[in-house]
């Protein structure tokens, strides 16, 4: 399995950020989703999951509430905040930037 | 910080195990989903639970990092702090207990003092949105009558101005005496109840209709206190009426217990403002041009700038219109019920917290003491912390955590005593103070949330100041050291400890130099004799002249009263000056109005000629003069059967003495006429009241009882104060507004009360210090005793005699407190110089002797004595150190 294990910092609030840009989702289901995404290329470190989602909810990125899951039983589930869209742009942006920067770089190499 | 973040964190704290317990099933619940996924990929149960425990990590790890996110490390961190001084404080409880009785006894004796002094300058009073409140103000111009604001001047600039949404005009200050006792009186305009927004919480305040210039009402409204004081809080005191002066007024309403009318004091009565005259029949038909104090309510949206910008040019438009020449400034000072000048009431009160701080200070230095002993001794288990890798910071926070905690249990101690000092106090000066001059209103002051806040961050301050510095002492050690069991050398803190025995003993001294002085002074006032008869005598007001004729017959068929005389000016009123001139010799001399019988009831002697006759009154040319007064004027004759012409001085004899008992006593200007006057007789100089500063009189001219303005000095049978009050009651009943009854006695008391008063204030705090300084001396020699057993062993092993370890132990105190001691005695003479310099000073040197030597020498040896028991017994406890026994101990 291959794993990536150092995204650039604050790359992974970005995906979390992206990933629950049009849906709620429990914790969970956002590693797989961003895992589905990318084709497997970004397995998410199921360790740093946890305390990132929870250092959004506390930045009021994104909120939280306890939903029926699919298993039956319940789950905590996260939703972007109007917060968490605005600072998603702004990271989505930075991203960008970024992006063609080091794509200008290699191919300037 | 964000709200969000805010309220998730207090959820985390409020609720931590709700907060842990979800944080628990977020975590199982996405195991359980992965194996879930797993098994549908087609694994076992029980290998897709491993596989999915295993993908994810230790789900300790992830949650501990979680709860790093929720940010309550620090508070976690307080409550283990908290939870380990608690600990430390039920291992050393005696300590603890030390600790936060020294601080509270400090702490509570400075906050007697914040307690009075909130009242005057924080206390604002409980009327609606009170910082719209300003008092409309003239500064004081040259022309004495410039300034004043009138009724008159109110109207207009209520109807004219609009910088107020609304304004009253009022009287304060007016005293009635009301079945013989004081009544403090303040008219206001009618809508004043309106202005301030207050209703009263019985009946009805006052409205415009009962302040109508003509057909207003006789209607009064009680404050709380003055129910409490006059009516004994009666449930049915509405419809009752006062007389005041002849003139029955209705009581209407009785005001909520927190409201002071905007005073700092507050009356007892509130009546219209219409009804001046009847209140001060010296004002009857002039009550235009009395002055008055307008108070508004400003406007919403009007700054203090506009508004006093508004009133000065209306005022400058109304002086042109009718009086040149008018001040046009016009000052808007806050009203909120406090005093007017704080900064005056901060510079009173300074030196006063000063005194009241030394306890506290000295408390401290013990605290501190304590503290750098305890530290000492926990030097091991600190040494333990540090070497398991626990950080200076730490320890040092978890040291301040525990004397955080003794302060607030310090606070609240501090706050009992506070209230058991104050009602002690009240009570005390209303049992002491002469009854008939303790007519005050002397009520304890409330505390409220600024004695509160005062308390605890004094407690914190003072605790956490002289705490930091053990704990930074305890924690500067090395830990391997410590952990072998060798107390390091560099942590015994004897510098500082020196210091603070030092810092001690001088503010003992202080305090108690003072102490001594007020006692001595008292002693000697006590002993001062004002050549007049004050053991049986007493003085009745007559202030209204329609009574007088009946007041006189009942007290000439009074069967108390044994004699009685007329004299003019009262006899704590300032007296009249004349300018004598005999051909010989010429001089001033104060002048006052007597009968015949006044020398036989006050004892003065008469040394040659006679008195006056009964038939000799006012414009009978005959005067009676001192002896030298005699000897002024005709240096070599008698006196007796001269004329002398006496011509009005402008002047008063101005009252020297602190106490001005009569301070607004009008100046009585038909006493001394010119004209020529023969002595009939010559009386002995006696020295008179000393503290009320009226000495006697010069030149006695005669007069009677009859006459108007004349009051009545009698001498009575029994008890004085027993028949003070019999005849209160008695002569109540003919004029309810009767002025006050004195005996003599009193007020030739007054001096020597006011100086046992400074003393007893300045015992119990030097007491107090004396107190502290000696229990924190034996408590750290008893204590460096014990530490230095070893090496006292050794040294009495080695050839030390008894003699010489106590002389030791003495040793380790002797300088602190001999540099102590000539610090205090010398700050003392300091102050003692300093108040001899200023004007005042100049009159207390009269009655305190500030530079008494018996009172410093007395005090020092007190301290030095003191100190001496003090050390004695740790001295002598290392005397009989048994050397082979404590060397076995090692």
């Amino acid at each position: 399995m291959a794993r990536i294990p150092d995204l650039l910092p604050g790359t992974l609030d970005l995906l979390i950020l992206r990933t629950l840009q049009k849906d709620v989702l429990h914790g969970w289901a956002v590693s797989e989703r961003i895992q589905q995404v990318s084709q497997d290329v970004l397995q998410i470190n199921q360790g740093s999951l946890y305390p990132a989602l929870h250092r959004l909810e506390h930045q009021g990125w994104i909120g939280a509430e306890w939903k029926v899951s699919e298993l039956g039983r319940r789950a905590k589930y996260y939703r972007l905040t109007a917060a968490g869209r605005r600072q998603l742009a702004v990271e989505a942006r930075e991203w960008e930037r970024m992006a063609q920067a080091i794509g200008r770089v290699m191919k300037l190499a | 910080m964000t709200i969000n973040d805010l309220t998730l964190r207090l959820r985390a704290l409020l609720r931590p195990d709700r907060a842990e317990q979800e944080l628990a099933e977020e975590l199982a619940f996405h195991i359980e989903r992965e194996a879930r996924k797993l098994v549908d990929e087609g694994m076992t149960p029980a290998e897709a639970r491993e596989r999915a425990q295993a993908r994810f990590g230790s789900t300790a790890l992830a949650a501990d990092r979680c709860r790093d996110e929720r940010g309550t490390v620090v508070i976690d961190s307080s409550i283990r702090d908290v939870q380990y001084a608690l600990r430390a404080v039920a291992k050393a409880p005696l300590a603890a207990l030390t600790v936060v009785v020294t601080v509270a006894i400090g702490l509570g004796v400075v906050a007697v003092l914040f307690t009075v002094l909130n009242t005057l300058i924080f206390r604002v009073d409980q009327v609606p949105d009170v910082g719209a409140m300003y008092a409309v103000e003239r500064p004081p111009s040259a022309r004495a009558d410039g300034s004043l604001l009138t009724r008159p001047i109110f109207e207009a600039m209520r109807a004219d101005t609009h910088v107020f949404t609304d304004a009253y005009a009022t009287v304060p200050g007016i005293v009635l005496h009301v079945d013989g006792r004081r009544m403090a009186v303040t008219l206001v305009t009618g809508n004043f109840f309106q202005v301030v927004r207050v209703t009263p919480v019985l009946g009805r305040g006052l409205v415009p209709a009962d302040d109508a210039r003509s057909g207003g009402h006789a209607v009064i409204v009680l404050s709380h206190k003055g129910w409490d004081r006059h009516f004994n809080r009666d449930p049915n005191v509405l419809g009752r009426t006062v007389i005041v002066n002849g003139a029955p007024f209705e009581i209407i309403g009785v005001t909520a217990a927190g409201f002071r009318g905007l005073e700092v004091g507050g009356p007892d009565v509130w009546a219209p403002l219409s009804q001046l005259g009847q209140f001060r029949p010296a004002d009857r038909g002039r009550e235009d041009t009395v002055g008055v104090e307008i108070v508004g309510r400003l406007g919403p949206h009007v700054s203090t700038d506009s508004a006093r910008a508004q009133l000065a040019a209306w005022d400058a438009n109304q002086s042109a219109d009718t009086l040149q020449g008018h001040s046009t400034r016009i000052d808007l000072l806050p009203r909120r019920g406090t005093v007017p000048q704080p900064l005056e009431a901060v510079a009173v009160f300074a030196p006063l917290f000063v005194a009241f701080g030394l306890i506290l200070m000295i408390g401290c230095a013990n605290v501190a003491n304590l503290l750098l002993a305890q530290g000492v001794a926990r030097q091991r288990e600190i040494g333990i912390r540090l070497s398991l890798g626990a950080s200076r910071g730490r320890i040092v926070r978890q040291l301040m955590t525990e004397s955080v905690l003794l302060a607030l249990a310090a606070a609240a101690g501090g706050y009992l005593i506070s209230r058991l000092a104050l009602e002690g106090a009240v009570h005390f000066t209303l049992r002491t103070i002469p009854v008939d001059i303790g007519d005050v209103d002397l009520t304890v002051p409330a505390a409220d949330w600024r004695v509160a806040v005062f308390l605890v961050v004094g407690a914190v301050a003072a605790t956490g100041v002289f705490a930091l510095m053990p704990a930074l002492h305890a924690t500067a050690i090395d830990p391997m050291r410590t952990l072998r069991g060798e107390v390091v050398r560099d942590a015994r803190p004897g510098r500082a400890r020196n210091a603070l025995i030092g810092v001690q003993v001088f503010a003992s001294a202080l305090l108690l130099i003072c102490a001594a002085v007020f006692l001595r002074s008292a002693i000697a006032s006590a002993r001062f004799d004002p050549g007049l008869r004050t053991a049986d005598t007493v003085l009745i007001d007559i202030n209204s002249e329609e009574t007088r004729a009946a007041m006189i017959r009942a007290v000439a068929s009074d069967a108390t009263i044994t004699a009685s005389a007329a004299v003019r000016p009262q006899l704590l009123a300032p007296l009249r000056l004349a300018f004598a001139d005999s051909g010989a010799g010429k001089t001033r001399v104060a002048c006052k109005a007597v009968s015949g019988s006044y020398f036989d009831v006050l004892d003065i002697p008469i040394v040659r000629g006679r008195t006056f006759m009964p038939s000799e009154r006012d414009h009978h040319p005959v005067a009676i003069v001192t002896e030298s007064v005699a000897r002024a004027l005709w240096p070599d004759g008698e006196g007796v059967g001269e004329s002398v012409r006496l011509e009005p001085d402008a002047g008063v004899q101005a009252p020297s003495g602190l106490l001005r008992i009569n301070p607004r006593a009008p100046a009585d200007d038909g006493l001394v006429q010119a004209r020529m006057v023969t002595v009939v007789g010559v009386v002995r100089d006696v020295p008179g009241l000393r503290f009320t500063g009226i000495k006697e009189a010069g030149v006695f001219l005669p007069t009677g009882l009859d006459v108007a303005k004349t009051s009545i000095v009698a001498r009575v049978q029994g008890e004085p104060n027993l028949a003070r009050q019999a005849l209160l009651d008695r002569l109540t009943r003919i004029d309810p507004n009767m002025g006050t009854i004195v005996t003599m006695r009193s007020v030739a008391g007054v001096e020597t009360f006011f100086l046992q008063t400074a003393f007893w204030v300045s015992v119990v705090l030097g007491g107090l210090a004396l107190l502290l300084t000696v229990s924190g001396l034996f408590g750290v020699l008893s204590y460096l005793v014990e530490q230095r057993t070893r090496e006292i062993g050794l040294r009495m092993a080695l050839g030390a005699s008894p003699r010489t370890v106590t002389r030791l132990v003495l040793g380790q105190t002797t300088w602190p407190v001999m540099a102590g001691l000539i610090a205090g005695a010398a700050l003392a003479a300091a102050l003692a110089t300093a108040v001899l310099a200023t004007p005042v000073g100049a009159l207390i040197s009269q009655i305190v002797h500030v530079m008494d030597p018996v009172a410093y020498l007395a005090s020092l040896g007190l301290i030095v004595v003191v100190c001496l028991l003090a050390a004695w017994i740790p001295a002598a406890r290392a005397a009989k150190v048994d050397p082979m026994r404590t060397l076995r101990q090692v």
